[in-house]
């Protein structure tokens, strides 16, 4: 207990001995850490964005004219009862024509000059969230087509294609920067200790003459790099919340982007929990390099 | 108690000692002699484990620490005391916190070490002191909390090298007083010095090396243990 409290005090000690050292290493070690953390914010609201289109995603089942109700009914039926089919809903060619007046009101007349109304009946299926990869829907969609009273089938695939290729090469962008970030955090913090263990090597030479074992002397520094990890962490946490917070405001109210409703959102707090979890870690592989082969007893 | 057989040092393939084959027994004052580079430092360096030999077995309380491993190191050494020429204490640390440092890297309890902290400083004569940091104290002064230090533990040997090394005759002549005390009291003391004056206020027994090699090893036909 009482060398716990001691080896505590010496780890505070040291940071405190080393305050420009410290705020250095805890400054590159935010600055590090906040590059990696605009990547992973960037990667964490796309792929939300991904994630709520495809529950968006709609499969728009076009139907030929003239079918009799009775068919309707019974292909109705047929999807409804297929696996993928989460509902439907049915779009009269009389329900088309009234959407469509609402949404464009302007250019209503067009349809006018035709006659006859020219907009196809539909179905709007909504797949069961399983099967809204667009894998799937491509899938579905083609069995789909060789219906015969089916027209054409539509969604909006080559548009969530390739947002969703997007994600995953920023997701390997994002481990390459993290892994070079993480490596140069521990690099830095390994510099630091390094410095500290220099500064006090004769003091650590006397603590193994009295008899001190290699873990009571190198507790201290593990200490000291695990809490500038940690207070690197949340020094870029706090970076990236206050530029978050500017860059929303100079993007105006949340509303509609890219046509889907989102707000862009920080991180949870789980996941800066994790962040910070992540600091102290990288702190204390930096440390540890740093003691690595300073075990050995010489005087 | 400590058996030293044909044990050899080489730096850069010269020896610095050469088949040296001693025996100490418990309770021996024993006075290590020599000429500047004989070897002195070196042997104190063997048994205190900061240096391995590249020949022969040495036994320390049955332990052949020859070949002992670095972990093992800290608990021997926390069974001996070793007085360095040069103090090696802590700069920032008080005279009490140093002398306190052998206990506290054992987790001895506040308390024992409190009560054995000012046992050792009062027999080292420097408890009047115990509050003040060590470069603000005298070359004395400095040697006595080094010795509080090295006894603290209540080790079976105390090893000192040169603790008198520029000292005047009267502060040379206070130090070895104090290790005649701590002698005297059952500890095996081990001093290197190539100061007369010592040899003559100790009259024991008197190792002497030279070139790295055992040239002598005389007991004064005064000295009460071989008598025994
Ligand atoms: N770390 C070392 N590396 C290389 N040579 C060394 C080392 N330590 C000691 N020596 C050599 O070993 C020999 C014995 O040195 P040692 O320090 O044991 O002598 P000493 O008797 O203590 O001398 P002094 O009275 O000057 O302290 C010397 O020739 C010295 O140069
Ligand atoms: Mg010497």
């Amino acid at each position: 207990m009482r060398r716990l409290a001691y080896l505590i005090k010496e780890a505070l000690t040291n940071i405190r001995l080393n305050r420009t050292t410290t705020l250095i290493a805890v400054a590159t070690t935010a600055f590090t850490l906040a590059c990696f953390g605009v990547f992973l914010l960037l990667y964490v609201n796309l792929r939300g964005m991904v994630g709520s289109l495809q529950d968006d995603i709609k499969v728009i089942v076009y139907l030929h004219d003239n079918l009799a109700q009775q068919s309707i009914l019974e292909i109705q039926h047929r999807i409804k009862a297929e696996p993928e089919v989460a509902s439907l809903a049915y779009v009269s060619k009389e329900q088309a024509m009234a959407d469509f007046r609402t949404q464009f009101p302007a250019e209503s007349h067009l349809l006018q000059g035709l006659g006859e109304n020219p907009l196809p009946a539909s179905f709007v299926v909504t797949l069961v969230p399983r099967f809204r990869s667009s894998d799937a829907v491509k899938r579905w969609s083609d069995r789909l087509r060789s219906v015969p009273e089916v027209a054409q089938v539509q969604y909006s695939r080559d548009w969530i294609e390739n947002l969703a290729v997007v994600v995953v090469y920023l997701e390997l962008v994002a481990v390459a920067v993290g892994a070079i970030l993480s490596a140069a955090s521990v690099t830095i913090i390994a510099n630091t200790i390094r410095l500290t263990l220099y500064a006090r090597r004769e003091e650590i030479e006397i603590m193994k003459l009295i008899g001190a074992t290699g873990a009571f002397i190198k507790i201290p520094y593990l200490l000291e790099g695990t809490v500038l990890g940690a207070l690197g962490a949340t020094l870029a946490l706090i970076i990236l919340k206050a530029g978050f917070e500017f860059f929303k405001q100079q993007l105006g109210q949340p509303g509609r982007f890219l046509g889907i409703e989102s707000g862009f959102t920080f991180f949870s707090n789980q996941v800066s929990l994790l962040i910070v979890l992540a600091g102290l870690s990288l702190g204390f592989v930096g440390s540890f390099v740093s003691l690595l082969g300073y075990g050995r007893v010489k005087v | 108690m400590i058996q030293l057989f044909h044990v050899t040092k080489y730096y850069d393939r010269r020896p610095a000692l050469f088949d040296i084959n001693l025996q100490i027994d418990k309770g021996e004052f024993v006075l290590l002699m020599g000429p500047s580079g004989a070897g002195k430092t070196t042997l104190l360096k063997l048994l205190f484990c900061a240096e391995q030999p590249d020949e022969g077995q040495i036994l320390v309380q049955q332990r052949n620490v020859a070949r002992i491993r670095p972990w093992e190191v800290p608990y021997l050494r926390r069974r001996m005391g070793f007085v360095f020429q040069d103090f090696r204490l802590l700069p920032k640390k008080t005279v009490f916190e140093n002398v306190a440092l052998p206990l506290l890297v054992q987790g001895v309890s506040s308390f024992d070490a409190r009560r054995k902290v000012m046992e050792v400083l009062k027999a080292a004569g420097i408890d009047h002191k115990k509050e003040s940091r060590p470069p603000l104290l005298s070359a004395g002064e400095q040697q006595r909390v080094c010795i509080a230090r090295a006894i603290v533990n209540g080790p079976f040997v105390l090893l000192a090298d040169e603790p008198t090394g520029n000292m005047d005759p009267d502060l040379s002549s206070e130090i070895i007083e104090l290790f005649k005390t701590i002698n005297a009291r059952g500890t095996t003391v081990v001093v290197a010095t190539h100061n007369r004056q010592v040899v003559e206020q100790v009259n024991r027994r008197v190792v002497t090396l030279a070139q790295g090699r055992l040239a002598s090893d005389d007991r004064p036909a005064s000295d009460e243990r071989v008598g025994q």
